[in-house]
């Protein structure tokens, strides 16, 4: 099995198990460099679990994950994530900004203080999600769409070159929803690689160019044409997904 | 009016606040120390110093507990400690120090066999909070009832060390106390950024290379030793409850972590000294349950008045937002009847609109003759001219916007 | 109180003599026991609900607000009321029972402000409650026995003195004239102050002799001062036996009866209020009575004990059982067992075996300077608690169906499994032959990992070796059609 080195993410035989269930089982995935890869499955099918285990939160049964041919621990200051929502209590007293700064303490030393430098660069990232004027304010105050955007910039802050991202579209509203997109095509552009857990099968082609079809194995990968067709999607999906095959055609 | 003052103090600077309520804090406990002329004996002096720092350190730490959702792990450590407490003192004798050392093990073990419990099991955390704190308890008083066939003074120092009785405390006592302060808040602010992140979001977190279960670690020891050794003056209860009340109530003042410990240390210094003093005069003898009332007190207050976040506030908005529309519905019920008769000036039996509009119509009466809208006439009310051309502006926005909504 | 246990004695009285009826009651052990058992399975009955329900530490929390509930309350008939001061009055279980529900409302209060966390709520309601208990107790009350370690540790092991006296022969109460035969005479000065102004020295003063005892007297009292032959025949009956056997037996009507209404409310709330049954309602109860159970225990084992009672067995219970039913018969059960257990502890025998003396001696000559003290009679309680929390361990490790040690195994066999179909299904994949040697690097496996799954696919036939060189075989091949990924 080749490691292509310019492969940004190169997944071998993953298998991920849960109290002893197969949450993936035997995945292998190439992420080329610059792509927007959308991971698409019906719930439970294990994308989180895919996002989760190439950063070693959680243990593996089997396989590896290389980015760019190296482990993750060597390249973690090159991989930026954005987590779901709900996974934080925004009722924590800290503003905004604040929580975009987090993305830089990795980077910073043990006495270290976030100083200007690393506030510019924080309210650079808010800038690009338009939320430079909430700045200030705090987190519990704000909308879903805002907290998604706040983690948005909190990993933007951060100038990876790989984003793994989380339902980062799940229940925002369509401002948000414009400014994920916007970044998204931003990072493309420069040549970054993401990787987004999505559940929205209808605006898939027009948010992403690739797709990977999971449901506990991989059914298919690739670009989004040759990958989402209706037979992949109907092996992946199983019954769920006769809607949106009913809408295609 | 009220509102204003709120918004006021919305719009204080923070430190304005912080100074203002340790000013006002160390002003009572003063004060309280002339007027009622207490003795600023030794004792007195140790007691309250002891009170004092003991406040801050567990205002500072009760921010992360309480923020971790953690909030009742300080009565959990209070009891798992008392059987290292006893198996130290059988050990080594029953010097302070030993036994702090053998109350911060067994911690440390109570709180390592919560978190087992939690991974290898399907119970959940407060019942794994429970069981620690039951048995570990159940052990050391079967332990410490072994002792106590012993009748040495090391005996005695057992149990001045567990069921606390401040009037005793000594120099050396406060000198630990002062020790874990420092300690406390200098590790807190070497790794502030660690800790913030770490309580946040633990998984962002080990995405950029923090070692989260290492400062968990740290954290629950810190919490631990700073329990153990509040123990003897405030008991197990209250120290518990110091964990908690400060940082509650610091929370409601302010959206900023940083702020938040700060005035939590200022909130818990004014609980333990006032407590102190008070109790140090003979106002509700034992120091402990003063000291919690005090920060209980101080907690409730704040959850009502704080600025932004307080009850207070809301029921004020409610109240104010029901005046306005209780105002709006007497104005286009005047205007209504007035239209109906064809009488600009058309007079309203006020006990009609108090059965229309209940009693609330009152205030609203009163309020619209204020203002200039209504004017008495006979026993009822009427519209002014002012009122009259108000209430018909008033009337039309409400078709327009009706028909726009129907459109 | 004392019909009841006139009532229970008659009925024992059946089947056995009075002397061992005496006997029995009489046994510190045998009391400890039988009151330990009520009061564990009072506890067990409840502790169940409230681990479901995730409330633990609020029984925990109500252990201590009691206190505040009984100081009230007494306070309130003392001074407010001004009756005299009874510990023992029925009252103060309503004065408990009143706090118990205060603490868990005030948390609600506090947590519906939508300010504080519902951890937070607990730890700011109760410790207030608590203090202000003994603020109270400091200002109002002087000398009454509420010390703290009698509150919150007990003394189950004493808990047969405190009893109340029955009489079954020659109860009469005994009146004693002048003319009795016990009638003792002494001398009175009847000139004297206050009411005369002689004193008793001086030389005006008159003496009449005077009987001392006369009058009507319970019949034991009379027979222990010897004023008259005849022996009452004396049952003496714990009191704690009658308040924690009531007490038990409401506990167990109260879940017996609602079983069902608790099952839901507990295990699917949401569904419960669905069906309009009000969840909330039955918790309130619950608390109720967990205040009440807490405060009938306070006397005999304390606070402590009870806590235990509230959540250790239930929590062992829940590890070996899914079923409610079972949970609160195993509950019970492990709880009657702790007590038993604990009582032998306490006086150094674990569990009927090991003894504690010798080891404590081969520590003082060995490890430790013990100076000597090496007799282990201690507090029943804590051993009682300490043999809970190892029922627990044993539950911990050893349950078949949730215990570390059987959960432990089924993940290595299921890992296993796995291992084994990922061997399958590699070689499947290939095209060319696969040497065993080339295993480790190619499945990025350690050789001893390759080695044991080797192994086991060797032996369970769904792999063959020639040589090096490995091939699926038929059994193989089935294997992978059949493997389910939902399995």
């Amino acid at each position: 099995m080749q490691i292509d080195t310019k492969n940004a993410i190169q997944i071998e035989n993953l298998t991920v198990a849960y109290r002893g269930k197969p949450a993936l089982w035997d995945v292998s995935l190439t992420v080329p460099e610059g792509v927007l890869m959308a991971i698409v499955g019906p719930n439970g099918a294990g994308k989180s679990t895919l996002i989760k285990s190439m950063m070693n939160l959680v243990p593996r049964a089997g396989g590896t994950i290389k980015f760019y041919g190296k482990s993750y621990r060597q390249m973690r200051n090159s991989v930026a994530y954005v987590p779901q929502r709900a996974s934080v209590d925004w009722d924590y007293p800290t503003s905004v900004l604040g929580v975009v700064l987090m993305g830089l303490y990795g980077q910073m030393g043990l006495f270290q203080r976030p100083g200007k430098k690393q506030k510019a660069l924080a309210m650079e990232a808010l800038e690009k999600v338009d939320m430079a004027d909430f700045s200030g304010r705090p987190i519990a105050q704000l909308s879903g769409g805002q907290q998604q955007r706040t983690f948005l910039a909190r990993a933007l802050v951060q100038d990876a070159q790989i984003y793994l991202m989380d339902e980062p579209f799940a229940a925002v509203d369509a401002v948000t929803e414009r400014a994920i997109v916007a970044i998204l095509q931003e990072l493309r552009s420069r040549e970054r690689t993401v990787l987004v857990v999505h559940h929205d099968l209808q605006t898939l082609q027009e948010y992403f160019d690739h797709a990977a079809l999971i449901n506990q194995e991989l059914f298919a990968s690739g670009d989004i044409e040759s990958t989402c067709t209706p037979e992949n999607l109907r092996r992946t999906y199983g019954g769920q997904f006769m809607g949106w095959l009913a809408g295609e055609q | 009016m009220l509102r204003r003052i709120n918004d006021f103090v919305t719009t204080l600077p923070f430190w304005l606040i912080a100074v203002t309520m340790a000013a006002g804090g160390i002003a009572c406990i003063v004060g309280c120390m002339l007027w009622f002329g207490a003795t600023f004996d030794y004792t007195l002096q140790s007691v309250l110093t002891g009170s004092i720092l003991l406040g801050i350190v567990t205002g500072v730490l009760g921010c992360f507990v309480t923020l971790k959702r953690q909030s009742l792990v300080g009565d959990v450590l209070a009891h798992a400690a008392l059987p290292g407490v006893v198996i130290a003192f059988l050990i080594a004798g029953s010097g302070l120090s030993v036994l702090l050392v053998g109350a911060a093990i067994a911690g440390w073990l109570g709180l390592q066999v919560v978190s087992l419990i939690l991974d290898t099991t399907r119970l959940k955390q407060d019942t794994a909070l429970g069981i620690v704190l039951a048995t570990f308890f159940g052990l050391g008083i079967s332990i410490l009832s072994y002792t106590q066939g012993r009748e040495d003074a090391g005996r005695v120092g057992l149990d001045k060390f567990f069921f606390g009785q401040a009037a005793t405390i000594l120099g050396s006592d406060v000198l630990i106390i002062s020790g874990i302060t420092v300690i406390v808040l200098v590790i807190i602010i070497a790794f502030w950024k660690e800790f913030t992140l770490s309580t946040f979001d633990p998984e962002f977190a080990m995405t950029n290379g923090f070692a989260v279960r290492m400062y968990d670690l740290l954290l629950s020891s810190l919490v631990t030793i700073t329990i153990v050794t509040g123990l003897q003056l405030a008991g197990v209860v209250l120290m518990a409850g110091m964990l908690v009340a400060p940082a509650v109530a610091a929370r409601q003042w302010t959206d900023d972590l940083g702020e938040m410990v700060i005035l939590s240390a200022i909130f818990g210094a004014i609980a333990g000294g006032l407590g102190a003093m008070l109790s140090g005069i003979g106002w509700g003898r034992p120091t402990g349950p003063m000291i919690i009332a005090l920060a209980a007190m101080i907690t409730f207050g704040s959850l009502v008045i704080a600025p932004a976040r307080g009850m207070l506030w809301d029921w004020l908005q409610r109240w104010l937002d029901r005046h306005r529309f209780e105002t709006e519905n007497l104005l286009s019920d005047l205007y209504r009847f007035a239209e109906r008769n064809q009488k600009k000036d058309y007079v309203l039996e006020e006990k009609l609109l108090i059965g229309l509009r209940g009693w609330f119509a009152y205030i609203g009466l009163r309020d619209l003759q204020r203002n200039g809208l209504i004017t008495r006439k006979d026993s009822g009310w009427a519209l002014t001219d002012e009122g009259y051309s108000r209430a018909e502006a008033e009337h039309q926005k409400r078709v327009q916007q009706q028909n726009q909504e129907n459109a | 109180m004392q019909v009841i246990e006139r009532l229970i004695i008659d009925f024992f009285l059946i089947f056995m003599s009075p002397e061992t009826l005496r006997d029995i009651l009489g046994n510190p052990q045998i009391v400890a026991t039988v009151i330990g058992i009520f009061v564990a399975g009072s506890a067990s009955l409840l502790g169940v609900w409230l681990v479901v329900r995730k409330m633990s530490l609020t029984a925990g929390a109500i252990s201590r607000t009691v206190l505040l509930g009984i100081v009230g309350m007494f306070i309130l008939l003392t001074d407010i009321l001004n009756f005299p001061g009874d510990l023992e009055s029925p009252l103060l279980i309503v004065g408990a029972a009143i706090a118990g529900l205060v603490t868990v409302y005030l948390t609600e209060l506090v947590f519906s402000s939508g300010l504080v966390k519902e951890d937070a709520a607990l730890g700011l309601v109760y410790p207030l409650l608590f203090a202000v208990a003994l603020i109270a107790i400091s200002e109002f009350v002087d000398d009454v026995h509420l010390d703290q370690d009698s509150v919150m540790l007990g003394e189950i092991g004493i808990a047969w003195l405190d009893f109340n006296e029955h009489c079954l022969e020659n109860c009469d109460t005994v009146i004693i004239t002048e003319d009795s035969p016990g009638a003792r005479f002494g001398r009175e000065c009847i000139n004297c102050e206050p009411s005369g102004e002689f004193r008793p020295f001086d030389e005006g003063a008159i003496f009449e002799p005077i009987c001392l005892n006369c009058g009507e007297i319970p019949a034991s009292i009379a027979y222990n001062r010897g004023y008259t032959d005849v022996q009452p025949e004396l049952i003496f009956f714990p009191k704690s036996i009658t308040t924690t056997g009531l007490t038990a037996l409401i506990n167990l009507l109260f879940v017996g009866l609602f079983f069902k209404y608790l099952k839901i409310s507990t295990f699917d709330s949401a569904l419960a209020s669905a069906l309009g049954l009000r969840p909330g309602l039955w918790m309130y109860a619950l608390m109720l009575l967990v205040s009440v159970t807490t405060v009938t225990a306070f006397s005999a084992v304390g606070a402590i004990l009870i806590v235990a009672f509230f959540i250790v067995p239930p929590a062992t219970a829940y590890l070996l059982t899914d079923r409610a039913a079972y949970m609160v018969i195993y509950s019970g059960l492990i709880g009657a067992l702790s007590v038993i257990t604990g009582y032998q502890l306490s006086q150094g025998r674990f569990l009927g075996i090991l003894k504690i003396e010798p080891m404590l001696v081969f520590i003082d000559n060995n490890l430790l300077d013990l100076q000597g003290y090496t007799t282990w009679n201690t507090n029943v309680a804590g051993s009682i608690v300490t043999m809970t929390g190892f029922f627990f361990l044993l539950a911990w490790v050893v349950s078949p169906r949730y215990g570390v040690l059987s959960t432990m195994i089924r993940r290595r066999q299921q890992n296993q499994e796995f291992a084994e179909q990922m061997l399958l299904i590699f070689l499947k994949k290939q095209e060319k032959q696969i040497n065993s040697t080339e295993l480790p690097d190619l499945l990025q496996w350690t050789a001893a990992k390759t080695q044991r799954i080797l192994k086991r696919a060797l032996s369970r036939q769904v792999i063959q070796q020639n040589g090096n060189a490995l091939e699926l075989t038929e059994t193989g091949h089935n294997q992978i059609e059949q493997f389910s990924l939902t399995s």
